[in-house]
């Protein structure tokens, strides 16, 4: 599995000539989040997205899941624009989103539950999906009960519940400690190879945080300052199952200095604009 | 003390913690409870005291003792339980119909800007008005009979039950019902799923303050236009000069009134402890 060996495998989230942007209630004006953005996502792949803060990456992340729309271009899973939320998506989000009422066991099944899928399978793939994360004995357990980067296994498996075919993550780890943050991203390496036969699903991971990103995606897209657009695709060829170590390896800091580098420029830029 | 303490790493002995547990004296664990019961048991006594000395006359001011024989009487003379279960079900029934429109309508306004723009003004001054002063259009309306009760104790019981629902509703993280969308719930789920419990402690905060109402209600409509219930024992007893009788009907009102808020409190403990910033 190998990251970038996917150049015959099926496009699956193809975004051409996308803008994204809002209209001031106040002159009506246009203003742009994201413009010409234009890539595609191979099946299985894993793609993490890193851009200076306000280059428009969760808007993009809430275009994709269905919550808002696109001004123009188009954005197709699987060869069909997206309209609106879809079972076949669903969003790692970033805290603050698990409901308080409801246990660890009806957290990851309110998707199903939702969907009408909760049934004996349903309830077999939440139990299972609790113990592939960790929580083995928290099942009982309600949220306050929970530490920040429990909350977060939650937040995953609940959003790997419903077998989605597209996994969105929107910065999932940025509020939690350093080490919790270590933590997490060696279990989303492993819970994102153990959950699917085929070699984990098609994710896309939206990150600040430039080492997170070259450590868990095949390829790291940097975004522009605002209005977002591609500046570039960088292919990690790190080989699967990665492990910790591999971030102390010479490729690894190499791979991070380039992402770390276009980054700084981005944001160099955008500081410039906003002075 | 401070020599006792030592860490473990070091190894030195240390003081097993349990030699210096103590269970807390009966009067500290009970504290709030003895000193509220202490309070009421003095402000009796020199209600007491001063019949027996003969400051104030028992038929005016009746005394705890002829109470307690007032409640004998009213046992004996069938004015105990039958009102008490009258009051109790025009509260009860109050409160039902007050539920079943208030909790709905104030989910459904307090997600509509439309509708909350429309009808939240209205709201704030159908509760912020006295509802009594309704009390003659109402009995125009609708009579004396269980019909005008019922409509009295709903009005006073539905509108800081709405209010309640309505904030509830509006502060409804967007969090929550954003995950709903993207996990495709519908309409009616996200209500029952995601408003529903996520507005719960507003709406027991809603239900606290309209069960205190609804009773003040009901007894307000047995009061003037009552054929029975405590409120009717209480005018008539005092209109005989029975005040023993009326004092003993209104210590039972009291005892509803402490049961009735007592239970809203533990069903808000029951149901919402999952909230923090319960109060």
């Amino acid at each position: 599995m190998a990251g970038s060996g996917g150049r015959d495998r099926a496009v699956k989230l193809a975004v051409r000539d996308v803008r994204i942007g809002y209209r001031e209630r106040r002159n009506g004006r246009f203003f742009a989040a994201v413009q010409n953005l234009s890539f595609e996502i191979k099946d299985n792949e894993f793609i993490a997205i890193v851009g200076p803060s306000g280059c428009g990456k969760t808007t993009f992340l809430s275009a994709v899941a269905g919550l808002i729309e696109i001004a123009s271009g188009s954005l197709e899973l699987n060869g069909h624009a997206i309209q609106g939320p879809g079972p076949d998506r669903s969003l790692v989000f970033q805290q603050h989103s698990l409901f308080p009422w409801r246990t660890v066991t009806a957290n990851v099944g309110f998707g199903l539950e939702a969907q009408g899928r909760l049934d004996e399978h349903g309830r077999r793939r939440v139990s299972d999906l609790i113990e592939l994360v960790g929580l083995n004995g928290k099942e009982g357990k309600y949220p306050r009960e929970l530490s920040g980067g429990m909350s977060q296994r939650v937040n995953l498996a609940r959003a790997l519940a419903t077998d989605p075919d597209l996994l969105l993550l929107d910065e999932p780890f940025a509020a939690l400690d350093a080490q919790t943050r270590e933590v997490m991203q060696e279990e989303l390496t492993r819970v994102w190879q153990a959950d699917s036969a085929s070699g984990g699903k098609t994710a896309l991971f939206i990150t600040h945080d430039v080492p997170e990103a070259v450590y868990l995606a095949d390829r790291v897209l940097v975004f522009s300052a605002s209005p977002g657009r591609l500046v570039e695709s960088v292919d990690i060829d790190l080989p699967r199952p990665r492990d910790p170590g591999v971030k102390r390896s010479k490729e690894f800091a190499e791979l991070n200095d380039h992402v770390l580098g276009l980054v700084m420029q981005q944001a160099a830029i955008s500081r410039g604009g906003a002075r | 003390m401070t020599q006792t303490q030592t860490r473990p790493e070091t190894g030195e002995a240390v003081l097993p913690a349990t030699a210096l547990d103590r269970r807390p004296s009966f009067v500290a664990r009970n504290r709030t409870v003895l000193l509220g019961l202490l309070g009421a048991f003095v402000v009796l006594l020199a209600w007491q005291l001063s019949v027996w000395a003969e400051l104030v006359d028992p038929k005016f001011s009746s005394s705890p003792f002829g109470a307690v024989e007032g409640l004998k009487y009213l046992n004996d003379s069938g004015l105990l339980w039958q009102p008490t279960l009258d009051t109790l079900q025009s509260v009860g029934l109050g409160m039902l119909i007050s539920m079943a429109i208030g909790i709905p309508l104030g989910l459904v306004i307090g997600r509509s800007v439309v509708l909350h723009g429309l009808l939240e003004p209205l709201i704030g001054i159908m509760y912020s008005v006295p509802f009594v002063v309704f009390l003659p259009i109402i009995i125009f309306w609708f009579g004396i009979d269980g019909t005008a009760r019922l409509v009295i104790v709903v009005w006073s019981a539905l509108f800081p039950l709405l209010i309640n629902v309505i904030s509830g509703a509006r502060n409804l993280d967007g969090n929550y019902l954003q995950v709903s969308r993207v996990f495709c719930a519908g309409p009616l789920r996200t209500l029952w799923s995601v408003a529903l419990p996520g507005t719960m402690p507003y709406i027991l905060a809603g239900l606290r303050q309209a069960v205190g109402r609804a009773l003040v209600g009901a007894i307000v409509a047995e009061l003037f236009m009552g054929t029975s219930g405590l409120g009717y024992v209480v005018q008539t007893e005092t209109a005989n000069f029975q005040l023993d009788h009326s004092m003993a009907a209104i210590a039972v009102i009291a005892v509803i009134a402490v049961v009735l808020t007592r239970g809203v409190a533990w069903l808000e403990n029951r149901l919402t402890f999952w909230s923090a910033s319960v109060g």
